[in-house]
């Protein structure tokens, strides 16, 4: 199997050559662009019907995947996330974990790949809803996408502090607090107000826009229920 | 101080670079991201004097614009903070010498180093009329003074005339006066000509203009979202 990443960084698109019949990759629901017609294509709920559930009331996340499998070689497979914005891949050796905000997951290659949607509930639960974090373990590549730019920061012993709703995901190494961020921000505004206290060593990698702030500009233009009195 | 600002033009994000002790004061939902050294304080609304904190909180809710800022201060040696705009377009610097000044349209400010002070010019009826929260913070002082565009950023040196409509103004100097007036002849014909109100510049100075208007993006899409309760 084959892939590159084109058309980044605004409108990233993930293009998948299989070099042999059988050769899969499982995506979220709704990412598939285009696609050969000798693919196969099996709808399944990630982790079984209660995680697919619980992820679906805590992370606002799809219940479905795709599993796209290739019949013959040489189709193409053409992936895209919803938001304008860039994607990376991160190949994840054995039990290496990776964290991901649920959101910002698009595909991924590999049978042995686990991505657990328990991990994280309760904390990203108490942590409002910019913070629900997969953790998922190698061996196997992960596709993940951001809403805006890509920024990447290394975090070293001083350790960094971020916006929850800015977070795309991290690697193995760090570890994190959520707090509420002193003044008006949340309050008023993208209605989170939290950040992430993030220490240990490792790479944060973060989103230069953030859904919530766009539907936050965009709810004073909605139009207005009418009364029915 | 230095704004290094990256992923231009369409999602851009700058990175206050801030030495010991330094402090830039932010628009309150721009942070994204910071060291750990930083301190962080939310001075309230800046314009005691047009309404003060309800005042502020009114047109926080209805022109969507913030009135409250963050000071953010490097504490035990030098520190950074990333900032960034919610809606998609670029971030630009305009270097404020002193005895100038500058006037920022209320949503397109960002941050600005504590030499330069600011202070909100509220344009009254003029601005309320128009239908578009028409009110400009006046920046003094010197320094860096970074801003957000929604869309690209046309920088204009006018020597003479030009008209441009409130909801794409970013900022202008002084050396600029403005009109508020009609897009068209006849108050029916301007409502009807999709422009409102706009504003007459003259004189010499610079003019930056966004390519892309807020409102008249919220109002294409927010028309198509579902009714919200009054």
């Amino acid at each position: 199997m084959r892939f590159d990443i084109i058309d980044a960084p605004n409108f990233a698109l993930l293009r998948i050559g299989f070099d042999a019949a059988g050769e899969k990759i499982v995506a979220e629901s709704g990412a598939m662009v285009a696609m050969g017609s000798e693919i196969d294509v099996q709808t399944s709920m990630r982790g079984g019907l209660l995680a697919a559930a619980k992820r679906k009331v805590l992370g606002g996340e799809s219940i479905f995947q795709n599993t796209f499998t290739a019949k013959q070689a040489g189709q193409q497979l053409f992936l895209a996330p919803p938001a304008e914005g860039d994607m990376r891949q991160k190949v994840l050796a054995p039990n290496e974990p990776f964290f991901l905000q649920s959101g910002a997951y698009v595909a991924h290659i590999g049978d042995g790949l686990v991505i657990d949607t328990k991990w994280g509930g309760v904390k990203g639960f108490f942590s409002g809803v910019g913070l629900f974090l997969l953790k998922i373990t190698g061996p196997g590549t992960i596709f993940y996408a951001s809403y805006g730019a890509l920024h990447e920061v290394n975090v070293g012993a001083e350790g960094y502090t971020a916006d929850t709703g800015h977070i795309v995901g991290f690697s193995h190494g760090l570890e994190y607090n959520v707090r509420s961020f002193g003044g008006m921000k949340g309050l008023f505004f993208s209605g989170e107000g939290l950040v992430a206290d993030f220490r240990g060593q490792g790479t944060l990698y973060l989103q230069t826009r953030n859904p919530s702030s766009l539907a936050s500009f965009l709810h004073p233009f909605r139009p207005v229920k009418a009364r029915n009195s | 101080m230095r704004f290094n600002t990256h992923y231009r033009p369409a999602h851009s994000l700058t990175v206050v670079e801030l030495g010991p002790n330094e402090t830039v004061r932010a628009e309150a939902s721009a942070m994204i991201s910071m060291t750990r050294n930083i301190r962080v304080a939310t001075t309230g609304p800046l314009n005691r004097s047009t309404g003060g904190f309800f005042g502020g909180l009114k047109r926080a809710f209805l022109g969507g614009e913030t009135f409250f800022t963050n000071t953010f201060t490097a504490e035990n040696g030098p520190g950074h903070v990333t900032l960034a705009p919610a809606l998609t377009g670029d971030m630009l610097v305009h270097e404020l010498a002193q005895n100038h000044q500058l006037f920022i349209q209320g949503g397109s400010y960002v941050a600005a180093p504590d030499s330069v002070q600011l202070d909100t010019k509220w344009q009254g009826m003029k601005g309320f009329f128009s239908g578009e929260s028409l009110f400009f913070l006046n920046a003094t002082g010197y320094g860096p003074v970074l801003m957000n565009a929604f869309g690209a950023v046309q920088t204009i040196d006018l020597d003479g005339e030009l008209i441009v409509d409130t909801g794409h103004l970013v900022a202008f100097t002084s050396g600029l006066q403005y009109t508020v007036s009609k897009a068209s002849a006849g108050w029916i014909k301007s409502f009807l000509s999709g422009e409102g109100f706009v504003l007459k510049f003259t004189g010499r100075g610079r003019l930056y203009v966004q390519t892309r208007n807020p409102a008249e993006y919220g109002r294409s899409v927010g028309r198509a979202l579902p009714p919200r309760e009054a």
